[in-house]
């Protein structure tokens, strides 16, 4: 498969009476989207507010963060199986508009999470911190379950995007990159001599504000199975996941899933990159067993000779992660894993709830029990509130002067388990 | 199926379709009425530990396990001893349901519940 992704270079957003692109400017017609989103019948308000790099402005609870992006030429659209019909995508030519993303923030349940300092020192572990952002504040009806709300917001913030990347459909892309990647066979003839890697996506599915879906399908409810991994880069995998808010992997980091590119950069240099194996992450134990059964199956089926594993989530994901870890050492297959650690305020506890002797190679995101203090921010958007509730927040973490002291987990994308984290000891 | 849970709405949904078992305390008290049970001979049919919802932060736990019992599992004694560790690490805001704030409680309440019906309600067919 080969994708041309044309990026557009998004330098501000301006809300008005007309959408366009122009000069690397978004404008965004407010009445005309609104209008849009309010279609959806459990939605009661939708508001908008720019956010730039630098700002003292809070974001919190943030529930997803999107990249607009749209499909050009070839088969399919971008978010298939949500906005798009389910058409398989990865070809063809996808623009973005990068440094800009769609917020969304809105509170699901009364201990939902995740904030994003534009400046300060909490700005320095969130990478959404240095785009341009539209955030949207959904409001739901009167009486709208959980459930509901949390498909009303996705949905929301899924259409804003969409309608935003078609803006970008005929304006001529600063930066074009393209992603190529070979056929099981061909590669093979291609790179004889280069180890064949594979790349095991851990995908949250446990129930609500735990959900992930791929093509439109909760991925629950899906065995293992194999993506080329320029699929992900048009959308077919998207997330419903609200829950911890450090090591959740949000749209924007599906789109741009930093393995992926890692892997597709080193293709026929060092790595022949066979595939994406995506696998789940359920409650049952028996499903947990399945699952790593066949993403080690599908990982021999391809004759890897080494596997990065990504995981996502904390806990009951630990499990999955060490069963996947496990099954695949013991075919053969080299394995690497990616996760964060849970090692308590001072480091000193063990990070995962489960271990293996066969996790000998490992890949940390940071410690999300580490504290850290937000200084006071002089606008916020959405629910300060919800500072002393969320996860990792404690009672008094919001203090009378608008500070906030708490443990890492409350920044979206502070430990992220696919590496995308904006410190590190590179 | 043995149904240990905490939670008036699990047990609403799941009393009349198996056995449930329910705890008055809180989530390590569930997790302790599971690691007995786990002794006696019943086996995890769902993980200990609930999604990416930290121990420490909801009240409410529910937990699938066999109705019959065997020789001690010790894949679920690992499982739920290692559940009772993260217990002790991150101690809990809320001991029980009714420690949390009124609004925050049926919030828990209704996560728990999502997260076992999801995976049991497949095979109730419900």
């Amino acid at each position: 498969m080969r994708l041309e992704l044309g990026e557009i270079h998004i330098s501000d957003i301006k809300l008005g009476d007309c959408s366009k692109v122009e000069n690397g400017v978004l404008y965004v017609n407010v009445e005309e989207l609104k209008a849009l989103l309010l279609e959806d019948e459990d939605l009661a308000s939708v508001e908008f507010e720019v956010v730039h790099p630098g700002e003292s402005v809070r974001i919190i609870p943030v529930k997803d963060v999107i990249e607009p992006r749209v499909k050009v030429e070839g088969p399919g659209g971008v978010f298939p199986g949500m906005i798009s019909k389910v058409t398989t995508v990865g070809s063809g030519k996808t623009h973005v508009l990068k440094g800009c993303a769609v917020v969304t923030t809105g509170k699901v349940v009364g201990f939902q999470e995740g904030i994003i300092d534009m400046s300060g020192p909490g700005a320095e572990y969130t990478p959404f911190s240095k785009l341009n952002n539209l955030v949207m504040t959904c409001e739901p009806k009167e009486g709208i379950k959980q459930h509901q709300h949390e498909h009303a917001i996705r949905m929301a913030g899924l259409k804003a995007a969409a309608y935003l990347g078609a803006l970008g459909k005929d304006v001529q892309p600063d930066e074009t990159k393209v992603y190529e990647t070979s056929g099981v066979m061909s590669g093979k003839e291609k790179y004889p001599d280069l180890p064949r890697v594979g790349y095991v996506l851990m995908l949250q599915s446990q129930g609500l504000l735990h959900d992930t879906y791929v093509y439109g399908v909760d991925m629950k409810k899906s065995m293992p199975t194999i993506l080329n991994p320029t699929e992900v880069m048009d959308g077919a995998i998207l997330s419903g996941n609200c829950v911890s808010a450090c090591d959740k992997n949000t749209t924007y980091h599906h789109l741009n899933n930093p393995v992926i590119h890692d892997l597709l950069e080193q293709h026929g240099k060092t790595l022949n990159f066979v595939g994406v194996i995506i696998t789940n992450e359920n409650v049952y134990l028996a499903d947990k067993e399945r699952s790593s059964d066949w993403s080690t199956k599908l990982a021999s089926f391809l004759e890897l000779d080494g596997a990065l594993v990504s995981q996502e989530g904390f806990g009951n994901p630990d499990t999955d992660l060490i069963m996947n870890c496990k099954k695949l050492e013991a075919a053969g297959i080299k394995t690497v894993i990616i996760t964060d650690e849970y090692a308590g305020r001072d480091g000193a506890s063990q990070s995962l709830a489960d271990a293996d002797p066969s996790a000998d190679a490992v890949v940390t995101g940071g410690n999300a029990n580490m504290v850290i203090h937000l200084p006071k921010m002089d606008k916020v958007i959405g629910h300060p509130e919800a500072a002393n509730i969320i996860a990792g927040g404690f009672d008094g973490a919001l203090e009378s002067d608008g500070s906030i002291t708490a443990e890492l987990q409350v920044i979206t994308g502070a430990t992220n388990e696919m590496g995308f984290n904006k410190l590190s000891a590179r | 199926m043995l149904l240990v849970t905490n939670n008036g709405k699990v047990r609403e949904k799941y009393g009349p379709l198996c056995t449930v078992q329910f705890v008055d305390g809180g989530h390590t008290d569930v997790l302790t009425q599971v690691r007995d049970l786990v002794h006696q001979g019943h086996k995890l049919l769902t993980h200990p530990l609930a999604g990416s919802v930290k121990p420490n932060e909801t009240p409410f736990r529910s937990v699938a396990m066999t109705e019959e019992t065997g020789p001690l599992d010790l894949e679920s004694l690992e499982l739920v001893e290692r559940a009772l560790d993260v217990c002790r690490q991150f101690p809990p805001r809320f001991h029980r349901g009714e420690d949390a704030p009124a609004e925050m409680r049926e919030d828990f309440a209704e996560i728990d519940f999502r997260l076992i019906d999801g995976a049991l309600a497949p095979r109730f067919g419900s």
